[in-house]
């Protein structure tokens, strides 16, 4: 009956001063995002005139009935499997990780966690990348592993998983100090309550705090998945060339042929797919977490 | 005893402090005021490296300033990033080659440059100049470079005389290729070239390659000159086709063999240097035209490709011994070297980026 009342209640207007306070941020985004991507949209209906830079005059949809071809259904593919497979690692990674740091009750624990995670965030990236080359590239000192699992160091499915390391070292950090904050968000008092029943360390992890986790792993996914399959630079150095993101071919028709149009339209196509990808995955929060840790 | 008032040692201490400064960075006072600042996009690795030695001391001599802008990936990225932005850009010279300055100056964004106005270019030979419409030249040659097949001698067990042996399985995985972007698609032209064709005929270099990656030959892909150099440098691939200022920095630590001389193939001239970007503070404009004009003296031309291993185009320039084997006497020219039109394949290579991701880039994954 009460949330019948709450639905029927009249909505909250806000005042003069709430918009007046709204209103600088709300202009920076409508600058800094809108209107880029309403100007990308409209700069992939644009023809491209071949040897000449960016786009002529006219309408036409060619940049996205180019794109139908299968090839490249196959880069979208491989931009969101990896960038799937590797957000869901970096979960099982950075799970454990979160929440030994949010429950520890020793100190030097909690620090170094702490430094661990904060030290991969500022160390650079690119650094970062080049050691993983160097170790694991296929002249390497570690590239015998790829011989073990039956991927020859010099394939192309050897690059993928190098992309994937170099991903690891991007997303782990930002999802486990994500999952911090949710670990500390659940009150230990029910997983103490379920221990004092007599209930499992194991059984309390998986039916108390996971489920109550949901929504904040969900988010920890989204957020690293978003990271995955926007990332350029990664694909760019471990790729060899060979295993290329979207983001890669967008680069090189912006930059390299200066074909503007053809890559809007591949970012637009991007751009709806995330969006869609977001939406399911919200969806599935849903459905997924329990109603008391619903969002 | 006259005693110094308090603002009368203020200003002493600024204008003391003004002029430790100017010391500090090297400036002279009176010249120091008359600088212009420039801002030049240069290549990484070594180019930057020796452009840095060239302007430092350019700098104590003239007053100019200058600031640096590296090229990110291929040259042809830089005119991408102009496109946006023009006329509001910042820059006042750009190193560039053939394709990139055609382009440019397709664009009308070039400055022309004069003998008059740039002693150093007259004794450089007309044919290297990139001309517009009305036949004034709009480039600054500095560099005579090429490209080249070319393989690491300790990796590579027999010699390679022809390029068809590539397809050979001692090679699988060990060639490095640009993408055909890259170098405005001069590897799909030599495997055209390689099977009859040229750049108007260029089917026959895509069925070549189709088959060197269906063997999986390819083991990567590259995009600009650190790249290729990681990626012959390391070991990761023994087998190439690329720039010769590349080539030169890996040539420094490995032995290689650059195959400027092929029976049935040809090696790729093209000049590089740099184009004067109009501005409408003339002078800016007459500042960044010093500067080339210091790049074209024999002197800092000789200096400036030495360490590159390009070739100088003053000739009165002495050229790095190390590149004598790579470079062609007059009477070899017409036998081993190619001079590409590159306004034709600038032209194509939009459809070329798109034919390599539809058709190569899968062909390469799946072996």
């Amino acid at each position: 009956m009460s949330s019948l009342n709450e639905a029927a209640a009249p909505r909250p207007r806000l005042s003069a001063f709430q918009w007046a306070l709204l209103a600088p941020g709300a202009v920076l985004l409508m600058v800094l995002l809108v209107a880029p991507i309403a100007l990308m949209a409209l700069e992939s209906f644009r023809p491209f005139v071949a040897g000449r830079v960016g786009s002529g005059a006219g309408w036409t949809v060619r940049n996205y009935t180019e794109l139908i071809e299968p090839a490249y259904a196959f880069y979208f593919y491989d931009t969101f499997r990896i960038g799937f497979i590797v957000s869901a690692i970096a979960l099982l990674l950075a799970t454990p990780l979160a929440w030994q740091a949010a429950r520890t009750k020793r100190r030097a624990t909690r620090v170094s966690i702490f430094g661990l995670l904060i030290g991969l965030l500022f160390m650079s990236l690119v650094a970062r990348l080049y050691a993983i080359q160097m170790t694991w590239g296929s002249t390497g000192p570690l590239a015998f592993f790829g011989t073990l699992i039956g991927v020859p160091a010099r394939s192309s499915g050897y690059a993928a998983i190098q992309v994937a390391i170099g991903l690891l070292h991007f997303v782990v950090p930002m999802a486990a100090m994500i999952l911090i904050g949710t670990f500390q968000n659940i009150s230990p008092r029910l997983e103490e309550a379920a221990a004092s029943l007599g209930a499992a360390r194991w059984r309390v992890a998986l039916t108390v705090t996971l489920p109550l986790a949901v929504p904040g792993l969900l988010s920890a996914f989204m957020i690293a998945f978003a990271m995955c399959i926007s990332n350029f630079v990664v694909p760019l150095i471990l790729g060899r060339g060979i295993v290329l993101f979207t983001t890669n071919l967008m680069y090189v028709r912006f930059s390299d042929v200066a074909n503007f149009p053809s890559g809007a339209a591949i970012g637009m196509i991007m751009f709806a797919l995330a969006g869609f990808v977001v939406y399911a995955l919200a969806g599935l929060v849903r459905w997924l977490a329990p109603a008391e840790a619903r969002p | 005893m006259s005693r110094l008032s308090r603002r009368e040692l203020l200003k002493i201490s600024a204008a003391s402090g003004l002029g430790s400064a100017l010391s500090l960075a090297g400036i002279p006072h009176a010249v120091a005021q008359q600088g212009e600042q420039l801002l030049v996009v240069m290549w990484g690795a070594a180019w930057i490296e020796v452009s840095r030695k060239i302007v430092d001391a350019y700098v104590v001599k003239t007053g100019d300033k200058v600031a640096w802008e590296l090229h990110a990936g291929g040259a042809m990225a830089i005119v991408a990033k102009v496109k946006p932005a023009w006329p509001h850009v910042n820059y006042n010279l750009i190193s560039g080659w053939d394709p990139v300055f055609r382009a440019m100056i397709k664009e009308d964004w070039v400055e022309p440059v004069t003998l008059d106005e740039m002693p150093a270019l007259k004794d450089i030979p007309p044919v290297f100049f990139q001309k517009n419409a009305k036949g004034e030249l709009m480039t600054v040659p500095l560099s005579t470079a090429g490209a080249f097949w070319g393989y690491r001698t300790d990796l590579v067990d027999k010699p390679i005389e022809s390029i068809e042996q590539l397809l050979e399985p001692r090679f699988k995985g060990k060639l490095c290729v640009p993408f055909p972007v890259n170098l405005t698609g001069l590897l799909m032209l030599t495997l055209a070239m390689q099977r009859g064709g040229n750049e108007r005929n260029i089917e026959p270099g895509w069925g070549f390659l189709k088959e060197l990656a269906e063997r999986g030959q390819i083991g990567r892909v590259i995009n600009n000159n650190s790249e290729f150099i990681n990626a012959m440098s390391s070991g990761e691939t023994s087998v190439a086709f690329f720039n010769i200022g590349a080539w030169t920095q890996v040539r420094k630590q490995f032995p290689v063999k650059i195959m400027s001389k092929i029976k049935d193939n040809k090696g790729f001239l093209f000049n590089e240097g740099f184009a004067v970007i109009k501005q409408n503070d003339p002078k800016k404009v007459a500042a960044a035209k010093r500067l080339a004009n210091h790049f074209a003296t024999p002197e800092i031309n000789e200096q400036y490709n030495w360490p590159l291993g390009e070739g100088p185009t003053n000739p009165k320039s002495k050229a790095n011994p190390d590149i004598a084997d790579v470079f062609y006497k007059p009477d070899e020219l017409a036998q081993y070297a190619y001079i590409a039109d590159f306004e034709y394949m600038a032209s194509q290579v939009d459809g070329w980026a798109k034919r390599w991701e539809q058709e190569i880039a899968p062909l390469i994954r799946r072996s």
